[in-house]
């Protein structure tokens, strides 16, 4: 009988790449690009200079007068480490929700916690508890107290016996974001003034240029540790790929799995757009193209979809410092104006494909 | 490993769909189940797979109650083949028969050399093996099965769960599904929509109406005109296959039976015992077991 099985042509391999080694390149170059964020701007440091700042401060030696020190050590290594670690935690982040309500064209904004997060911000903005329109700490506090309180509301409406059905998570989190948006739209209308408006929406595009040490430390503990919850469920996210029956049928308790990557995923997102605003397509386009480079096992493409969305936003953040010589862009213009096209081909691929 | 199936009831949205089922899968045996849609065939795998909870009675497993085994402790001794097909995720056939190591695996283990080795195996078993790097959703239907009955091979469990396992396959991808479920027999517990093949296949049957098991035994004992009429609802006549000596259902096409009143064949009526001349040089019956 096998016999009479194996008389098929051997199909295509599908070709993906080793992820140990891909996973060395990406962490070179985004060394590399982290380098060359601090290095480009307004005023350029040479790279070397760069690295012994970095090692000066790091030791603890005292920094060398007459250097670039205060622009590399208090300007541009925190906004590329910031790039860096919201570009990890969006790979993640999106992998993960993408598995979670198994849709790989998911993006985890439509869990409503980014809609949360905004009218935290804009609400804090309009009643002045901002600083000057920067993106203070108490901005993000705010932002995060809004992604906090959305992730119970989309929780409370979705949860149905114990669990959160895809389809239902989806449409709980799309129509409690619209909702919210609603309130965000209304109060950026009456915002103040000119100036009040002009942060409101940098900051609703997603922009990078609050980024100080200060506001560093949340996403450099929360990324990590968000990383190594999912690490630790990647055979449950690849379980459930193929379905919760599936899933149940391999020992794994679907039900609290999904609550667990519910909140991990949330309590993820709401740092991340607490920090950098909702930054589009970053979390919808790199598990994409991280699974068509190492295939689709969790196990591989969280890492990979991690050093991906570092590489990706630290490379759009020097775009958008050095594009305009008057001003810069908001990171959020630029991921857009790449991603809608990327996806366009991709969905393309992927219908084309008749599957 | 055997199973026992104890005055079952399990409710699906909001509906009590099993309503004291009993049965039991022997040791070593395909048992099959058959019923109309709806009959609670489904619902009643899904609580051995623990998708689903009784809302009252018992599952055993070679006497234990499946509740008191963690999820994953279950998923060592059952794997299922439930009728999914999962999303889009680029995941290679070889990934998708790898997960079958799931239940075995600490969370952040990698695979090692047994788990290789299991993989391979239940891939060459289902004749898979020159097929690892392709991706899931481009297999066809029939081979897509082949790598989930792999997967379910590499679980290593010692009871085997199918729910309608042929369904939209072509009959040579039905024919060779089967045959697998066979040459690599374990305890099998699988319901089938096709009475033909469940008669030519499993070793005991349990047909399922309305939630409650009707009638058990022996193909032959248990598929006769008067049942397919009650719980069917159609017109059969039953034979001896030709080919194999199983019992052959010929179905009245042109018309449903109107209940118990409408006209039953005896069994064996119809059809004659003896193979026709004209196929009979294709081999004596198959012997089983």
């Amino acid at each position: 009988m096998t016999s009479l099985l194996l008389r098929r042509e051997a199909a295509p391999e599908r070709r993906t790449l080793p992820a140990g080694p891909l996973a060395s390149v990406l962490g070179v170059v985004l060394l590399a690009a982290l380098t060359a964020a601090v290095a480009w701007g307004s005023t350029s440091v040479p790279a070397g200079e760069v690295w012994s700042v970095v090692w000066r401060r790091l030791s603890g030696e005292a920094p060398r007068p007459g250097t670039n020190d205060l622009i590399v050590w208090q300007l541009r290594v925190p906004r590329a480490l910031l790039a860096a670690l919201v570009g990890a935690g969006l790979g993640l982040v999106g992998a993960a929700v993408q598995a979670l309500v198994r849709n790989p064209l998911a993006d985890p904004y439509l869990l409503g916690i980014s809609n949360g997060a905004s009218l935290g911000a804009v609400a804090a903005i309009v009643l002045g508890l901002g600083a000057g329109g920067t993106l203070g700490l108490g901005l993000s506090g705010a932002a995060f107290a809004g992604a906090l309180a959305t992730f119970a509301l989309v929780w409370a409406v979705a949860r149905r016996g114990g669990g959160f059905a895809p389809l239902r998570l989806v449409l709980a989190g799309v129509a409690i974001g619209q909702f919210l948006s609603g309130f965000t739209s209304y109060l950026v209308l009456r915002a103040g003034d000119e100036q009040q408006t002009h942060s409101l929406l940098f900051w609703l595009m997603g922009s990078l240029s609050g980024a100080n040490w200060d506001l560093l430390a949340v996403p450099a503990a929360a990324v990590p540790a968000g990383w190594l919850c999912l690490q630790a469920r990647a055979r449950g996210l690849n379980a459930l790929l193929m379905g919760d029956e599936t899933a149940a049928g391999l020992g794994i308790d679907v039900n609290r799995l999904r609550r667990e990557l519910f909140t991990v995923t949330s309590v993820l997102t709401g740092v991340l757009v607490a920090v950098s605003g909702a930054i589009a397509f970053v979390a919808l386009m790199v598990p994409h193209v991280c699974r068509l480079l190492v295939g689709g096992d969790h196990r591989r493409l969280l890492p990979v979809s991690a050093l991906l969305g570092a590489l990706l936003l630290v490379v759009v953040d020097i775009v958008c410092r050095t594009a305009m010589d008057t001003q810069e862009l908001p990171v959020g213009v630029v991921t857009s104006l790449i991603g809608a096209p990327a996806l366009l081909y991709l969905l393309d691929r992927r219908l084309g494909s008749g599957s | 490993m055997r199973i026992d199936i104890e005055d079952l009831h399990v409710a699906y949205a909001g509906r009590t769909v099993v309503a004291g089922a009993r049965l039991i899968a022997a040791e070593g045996e395909i048992t099959g189940l058959v019923g109309p849609n709806g009959s609670g065939k489904s619902t009643l795998l899904r609580t051995v797979y623990r998708h689903l909870e009784p809302t009252a009675g018992r599952v055993l497993l070679s006497g234990t109650d499946l509740r008191r085994l963690s999820p994953v402790e279950a998923a060592r001794h059952v794997a299922a083949l439930p009728q999914e097909r999962g999303g889009d995720f680029e995941l290679t056939v070889r990934e998708v028969v790898a997960m079958g190591r799931t239940p075995y695996k600490r969370a952040f283990a990698g695979e090692d050399a047994t788990d290789r080795d299991l993989v391979a195996r239940a891939l060459a078993d289902v004749g898979m093996e020159r097929h690892t790097g392709r991706r899931f959703t481009e297999l066809s239907g029939g081979e897509r099965q082949r790598v989930l009955l792999a997967r379910a091979f590499a679980q290593q469990p010692d009871v085997l769960v199918l729910d309608e396992p042929t369904n939209h396959l072509d009959i040579r991808h039905q024919v060779e599904l089967l045959a697998l479920l066979r040459d690599r027999r374990r305890t099998t517990l699988v319901s089938l929509h096709d009475l033909n093949a469940a008669a030519s296949v499993c070793d005991r049957l349990h047909v399922l109406h309305e939630g409650h098991v009707v009638a058990s035994g022996p193909p032959l004992e248990v598929l006769r005109p008067a049942l397919l009429a009650e719980v069917f609802g159609v017109r059969a006549a039953v034979a001896e296959h030709p080919l194999t000596g199983d019992p052959l259902i010929a179905f009245d096409h042109r018309a449903p039976a109107d209940g118990p009143s409408g006209p039953v064949e005896p069994a064996g009526a119809g059809i004659p015992k003896s193979a026709p001349s004209g196929v009979s040089e294709a081999g004596p019956g198959r012997s089983r077991g």
